[in-house]
């Protein structure tokens, strides 16, 4: 994929550059942050905020509460063994195994849904630069129109930097 | 109707003797210990004849008390057992499951009135101690939890022979191991569901008690008090 | 923060993973051998019977189920520190984190051993696994037993996630800083990583949802470990403070455990910079908390015994108080509670030095105090008749070293391959100077616009 980014050693520099993007009209979907680390002081770092991740696991522990109550119910009922003189199927026991099936439901939820939403693994390549884990932040804007790409690169480099890199 | 087993235990009329150990030893294939094993506390004995000493020389009284797997109703040894390898029959006997023991000793250590056995090692009978085996009864391997069943193989085998001669089941007809070695005719056995057997009577006797009746097991061995 | 800093940071916290000495190796062929001893041993028990063990009749469990209930209450120390701190925003967490959760998931995963250890027939443990089988019988929902494994397997999923998700930053900048075949290995593991604001925004979210799901889970779990004794009428089992009890006595214990391992890693990875007797100091105030949280609840539990009179629990009491386990109990109740307190409370004693003695007491203590919950009720149970001693013997004695080597090897390892500070979070905090004075702080709060 195509991409034309630049490198800043510090996140004002970089919101600075997020800003003169937009100014210069390219859309938010097409700018991307990269960072070592979240700077959520930062505006760049607020968008995306709005995530269905909590409602997910949610989910995840509502089947893993049906789930529960369908293993005990089911496998109690299969072979109807009399213990200790109590009920074949009674809520106290049961309840136990319905909430750790509950937990367990959200926690594989989140992180299933976690790895689908963040497009992990990743199998086509995207635009990184090691640089990043350095500590700088790498503001992209991926698949530029051809004709853009001369005006891109003073923008980026009117942030403080003064070396613009391409990805092809 | 369905049968529903117990036992009565006349303390008076017990001795201490052991042969009901013995009996049971014999009937059940248990395995031997040895002199240093039991010193470790691994012997296996189903019944078991306590003796408790009270008083000091030269007053001292003994009283045997012989104790046996209850049966419980409300077992506390059941409802513990992860595989299923203690539940409860519809005749009221708690059964133990070896094939499906997988040696959690959990229900030997809810058993308040440790009853239940664990096979600490694979059983080992040297010749000619072999040959009384009794075909009846499985053989336990290492790590698998055993107790008193009631002789079952005994109750099974009197239920099929009554039920081939085409008739009702007597009292007294079966007699586990140790009922019927007794000397004394302390131990009864009998169809506790059956109002005119002898267990039964012997269950609402005013001398009746139970072991450890505050724990709420339920016990299905009527222990007679002694008299004097 | 600054590049340099970010690249100080950066090659500190890798070192340990660049750089080995000849004192690594020797340390893991030396655990490595224990540990090969303490398998060996269990391949002994596992032919011969549990016969070359100490259990008898009546104390069929004895010192497995002690290892299993220690280990699994040395596994909440990651569920507090890295869970519970991070829900409440205590900053001071972040260089801890990481140490707290790898000691949580090893401790689990040496602790779900024992059940399989102690079994009479071990290689039937799956039966404890709910499968459809050919003759459709099911676990038994109802025992404690099965309840433990639903329980552990859970926590264990929920600790292990909770470990590695965080780690993909790490794993990406592993990626990109290291050579050679272990640059591959860390790049099949960074997943692709590109530390895009959506991914960091989905990241911080999952891990809000699994701090909030896993402290539940590891109440429950230690809960349901306590379950094991309770369901039973055993005298001095049947109590209903148990659960509670247990798991304090569980955040106790893996608070200690992780003040060793953190004073440990210390020495030897010089962390000096990142890990300050503040943290130290923190976590021993909590410690002191959780002592006398242990001390409360242990004095609640005896004082009912007492006063209740029951026969049969009063003669389990009068055994720990006065009687065979005397001296364990008061060892007991010196390291936990006698011994730490002023360590603890005295600002002055509550040095790296003070909470280190303290927390190696404290694990002696704990040990012990399993122990004493087990093995005495077991050994005086209902009918006096039915009473025994019990003694260990080599094999369990060998096992249990072993599992204690096994953690610190397991550690070793863990700490050789990963960087065992957080880097990404240590970043977030803006600690890569010393931890200042309030007053301080303030100063610098607008140079560093560091998150609360």
């Amino acid at each position: 994929m195509k991409a034309i980014y630049g490198l800043y050693s510090d996140p004002d520099s970089a919101q600075h550059a997020v800003e003169s993007l937009r100014r210069a009209g390219v859309a938010d979907d097409s700018i991307s942050v990269l960072a070592s680390q979240p700077y959520e002081e930062y505006e760049f770092s607020h968008r995306y905020k709005q995530t269905w991740l909590f409602w997910i696991a949610a989910g995840g522990g509502a089947l893993g509460l049906w789930l529960g109550l369908g293993l005990a119910y089911l496998t109690e009922t299969r072979w109807p063994l009399v213990t200790g003189g109590m009920p074949i199927f009674a809520w106290w026991p049961n309840i136990i195994i319905m909430f750790e099936l509950t937990m367990l439901g959200a926690i594989i939820a989140t992180v299933v849904s976690l790895l689908v939403m963040t497009e992990l693994p990743t199998i086509c390549s995207k635009v990184y630069d090691p640089e990043v884990s350095q500590g700088k932040i790498l503001v992209a804007v991926e698949n530029p129109a051809d004709g853009e790409i001369s005006t891109l690169e003073r923008t980026l480099k009117g942030s403080g930097i003064t070396e613009v890199k391409r990805v092809t | 109707m369905t049968h529903r087993w117990g036992m009565a235990v006349d303390l008076d009329r017990c001795t201490g003797c052991e042969a009901c150990v013995t009996a049971c030893r014999t009937e059940n294939n248990i395995r031997i210990a040895g002199p240093e094993q039991s010193a470790r506390g691994r012997a296996i004995a189903w019944i078991r004849v306590e003796r408790y000493y009270e008083g000091d020389f030269p007053d001292v009284r003994v009283k045997f008390r012989p104790v046996m797997c209850q049966q419980c109703d409300a077992a506390p040894c059941e409802p513990v057992c992860p595989t299923y390898a203690s539940h409860h029959t519809d005749e009221g006997l708690n059964a133990q499951v070896y094939n499906r023991c997988i040696g959690t000793r959990y229900c030997a250590n809810a058993c308040p009135y440790s009853v239940r056995f664990f096979n600490f090692g694979n059983p080992v009978w040297d010749r000619p101690l072999e040959l009384p085996l009794n075909p009846d009864v499985s053989v336990r391997e290492v790590g698998v939890v055993e107790k008193c069943t009631f002789c079952v193989q005994r109750i099974n085998a009197g239920k099929e022979q009554a039920k081939a001669e085409n008739r009702e089941l007597q009292d007294g007809e079966i007699k586990p191991a140790c009922v019927q070695s007794c000397p004394a005719s302390a131990l009864v056995f009998g169809d506790l569901n059956d109002a005119e057997s002898e267990v039964s009577r012997l269950s609402r006797s005013s001398r009746g008690t139970k072991l450890l009746e505050d724990l709420g097991t339920l016990p299905k061995v009527t222990y007679l008090q002694r008299q004097f | 923060m600054d590049l340099a800093t970010e690249r100080k940071i950066n090659e500190d916290l890798l070192r340990p993973l660049r750089q080995t000495s000849v004192w690594f190796f020797l340390l893991i062929a030396g655990l490595g051998i224990i540990v090969l001893a303490g398998v060996g041993s269990w391949m002994y028990q596992v032919w011969n019977g549990l016969a070359v063990a100490g259990i008898r009749w009546p104390v069929f469990w004895a010192f497995y189920i002690t290892n299993f209930v220690f280990w699994i209450g040395i596994s909440h120390a990651g569920t507090l520190i890295s869970a519970i701190l991070r829900l409440v925003n205590a900053t001071w967490r972040r260089p801890v984190t990481r140490c707290a959760e790898v000691i949580t998931v090893f401790a689990l995963m040496i602790g779900a051993m024992f059940p399989i250890i102690h079994l009479g027939r071990p290689w039937l443990f799956f039966w404890l696994i709910p499968y459809p089988s050919e003759r459709q019988i099911w676990p038994n929902l109802r025992s404690p037993l099965a309840w433990d494994f639903f329980a552990i397997s859970t926590y264990l999923t929920g600790s292990t996630l909770f470990l590695l998700l965080p780690l993909i930053p790490d794993f990406a900048l592993l990626r990109d800083q290291m050579r050679g075949w272990r640059k591959r290995i860390y790049a099949v593991l960074a997943l692709g990583w590109q530390g895009t604001t959506k991914q960091w925004h989905r990241l911080e979210a999952a891990m809000q949802i699994m701090a909030i799901a896993i402290v539940p889970v590891a109440v429950s779990v230690h809960t349901i470990v306590s379950f094991d004794f309770s369901m039973s009428s055993v005298p001095m089992w049947h109590s209903t403070v148990f659960g509670p009890y247990f798991v304090a006595g569980a955040i106790f214990s893996g608070i200690a455990a992780l003040i060793l391992a953190m004073a440990v890693l210390r020495k030897a990875l010089h962390l000096e910079e990142y890990l300050h007797p503040v943290h130290f100091q923190n976590l021993g105030k909590l410690l002191l908390m959780m002592s006398l949280l242990w001390g409360y609840f242990t004095f609640a539990e005896r004082l009912t015994t007492w006063y209740g009179n029951n026969s049969a629990e009063m003669a389990v009491f009068w055994e720990t108080q006065t009687g065979a386990y005397a001296p364990l109990f008061w060892t007991m109740v010196f390291c936990n509670f006698v011994i730490p307190f002023p360590l603890l409370a005295i600002r002055r004693l509550r040095t790296i030095t003070g909470t280190v003695i303290a927390s190696s007491l404290i694990v002696v203590g704990m040990w012990l105090e399993r122990f004493l919950i087990i093995v005495p009720s077991l050994a005086t149970k209902h009918l006096p008749y039915a009473w025994g001693a019990y003694r260990p013997q080599p094999v369990e004695i060998m096992i249990t070293v072993a599992t204690f080597a096994a953690m610190v090897l397991l550690y070793a390892l863990f700490a050789k391959a990963v960087p065992i500070i957080s880097i990404w979070e240590l970043k977030v905090g803006g600690h890569a100077q010393p931890v200042l004075t309030p007053e301080e702080q303030e100063e610098q709060r607008e140079l560093w616009k560091a998150r609360p």
